[in-house]
């Protein structure tokens, strides 16, 4: 039977300093993906071994992990699409370890409870109504599985001690900035206090989006521009300022 | 944690700047001395044609740059590959490390933020390539189309697609919008808004075409000046 050999990081920070890499070979099987291989260790080899996953179908963001170096769902991530030899199975870096390959993330509901929430405009007729035109933008950042490999592979994040909330943060600041029945403006606070300067563009958390969003060309950049009208554009600053005083949005 | 306010003020100079790395030193080298022989070898109007580099002149050159420089597209291109932060998405061959200092945008790139008054710049410029298709066909007094006319054209196109697909572009057309049908009886599209955001999700092969080309012109003036290319005539005629 035709096999696969999957190196998996394996390290329990409670009694081990370091980890290393265990190589297990697994049975193949037609449009096999990482995570069926790595539940086939769990039930056949080693049960040991730890990893958090829930749907399995690409839609709860459990099973983040670093796929060949690279960060991927290991449920989305077929065996098959992967270069012959072995495969490696890593923990994603940025947030730290639980065991084996899986990691603490909940800072993140941290970060994610400083932006600032929801805030409907003042006088709104019920039931609220918006056009379709008018929540395309929004709606695109909704399709978030918050599996927080945008995070794991930012740069910022990664190898730098910033302020930056990061990737997923922004997407969510400006789900809510794009929302056509949203008052507030979060871009300034987003660049104040979040770091959103700390992005340099590289969009690597664009090309790890397991949802395929957009991220720095529809969220980033919007909202860095958001920032340069309220923070380093005089004209932009002029205008909004004189808006603000005739009382229009 | 640090404070960005904090972050800014030690950075001013970007740390990228300090560091001995070959492909940013390389470039800054090949960028002077690309610069210095522009200014040394000017080209004159040859059989009509303007090389891009110098209409309307060659004065304004660093300032179209600034807008390529500070451009997004242009952004990541060389934040990855000219500072390596990160030079790549995979953690094995990143080159970025916990070791190296970082600003991003926050110190010295601050800079960036001001990427619109250069985009506004190069309106400003835009007609200048249009008017050098135009001096191409008439300046003998008779109607001529050539070879030169119509590189000079797709290079004038290729530009205006550039600027037009620009991320400030795209926020000043309606990115900075939260509701553009609000209240819903207006129905409106926001159709140009859409198409532009079309456009602006290629704008970066569309930056590197319009930069190759613009070199390519160029180049292909200077070949014609110096008698190595011939300037293919396809229409010549009185109005």
């Amino acid at each position: 039977m035709e096999t696969v050999r999957l190196s998996v990081y394996r390290h329990d920070p409670s009694v081990e300093r370091e980890g290393k890499y265990v190589d297990y070979d697994v049975p193949k099987e037609e449009g096999m993906v990482v995570l069926d291989a790595m539940k086939y260790i769990e039930k056949h080899i080693d049960p040991n071994i730890s990893l958090r996953w829930n749907c399995s179908a690409g839609k709860c963001g459990s099973c983040s992990a670093e796929i060949n170096h690279r960060p991927a769902l290991m449920c989305k991530t077929r065996v098959d699409s992967l270069k012959e030899g072995k495969i490696t199975v890593s923990p994603i870096a940025a947030y730290p370890l639980i065991k084996d390959v899986v990691t603490d993330v909940s800072e993140n509901w941290a970060l994610l409870k400083r932006i600032p929430k929801f805030t409907p405009k003042e006088g709104l007729e019920k039931p609220w109504k918006m056009s379709q035109v008018d929540i395309e933008r929004s709606k695109e950042f909704k399709k978030c599985i918050e599996c927080f490999l945008c995070q794991n592979v930012c740069h910022v994040i990664r190898e730098h001690d910033t302020d930056y909330f990061g990737p997923r943060h922004v997407v969510k600041a400006a789900s809510l900035d794009m929302h056509p029945l949203d008052a507030l403006d979060r871009s300034e606070f987003m660049n104040r206090d979040a770091g959103l300067g700390y992005c340099n563009i590289t969009k690597c958390c664009t090309e790890v989006c397991p949802e395929e969003i957009h991220i720095t060309d529809n969220a980033i950049i919007p909202e860095k521009e958001r920032a340069v009208n309220a923070q380093y554009d005089p004209l932009a600053m002029l205008i909004r300022s004189r808006r603000n005083r005739s009382g229009r949005k | 944690m640090k404070s960005a306010n904090e972050s800014s003020i030690r950075h001013l100079i970007p740390p990228e700047f300090l560091e001995p790395n070959w492909r940013f030193w390389s470039f800054v080298l090949i960028t002077v001395l690309g610069t210095a022989l522009l200014f040394m070898y000017r080209v004159p109007v040859y059989d009509g044609l303007t090389d891009p580099f110098y209409t309307p002149t060659i004065l304004i050159l660093p300032l179209v740059a600034l807008f390529r420089v500070t451009c997004y597209a242009y952004r990541k291109d060389y934040h990855r590959h000219l500072f390596n932060h990160p030079n790549n998405c995979a953690s094995d061959v990143r080159l970025d490390s916990k070791k190296r200092g970082y600003s991003g945008e926050t110190g010295f790139f601050r800079v960036e933020n001001v990427h619109r008054y250069f985009m506004y710049t190069a309106w400003g410029v835009l007609p200048f390539f249009y008017y050098d298709v135009y001096h191409s066909i008439t300046y003998s007094g008779a109607l001529t189309l050539s070879l030169g006319t119509i590189i000079l054209a797709v290079n004038a196109i290729a530009v205006t697609i550039y600027t037009f697909s620009c991320h400030s572009v795209r926020h000043l057309i309606g990115g900075h919008k939260d509701c553009v049908n609000c209240p819903v009886s207006k129905n409106r599209k926001n159709s140009l808004y859409r198409f532009q955001s079309r456009l602006n999700g290629h704008h970066e092969a569309i930056a590197w075409t319009s930069l190759i080309m613009f070199v390519f012109v160029d180049l292909f003036i200077r070949g014609m000046v110096s008698g190595v290319i011939p300037n293919i005539l396809l229409i010549h005629g009185r109005f």
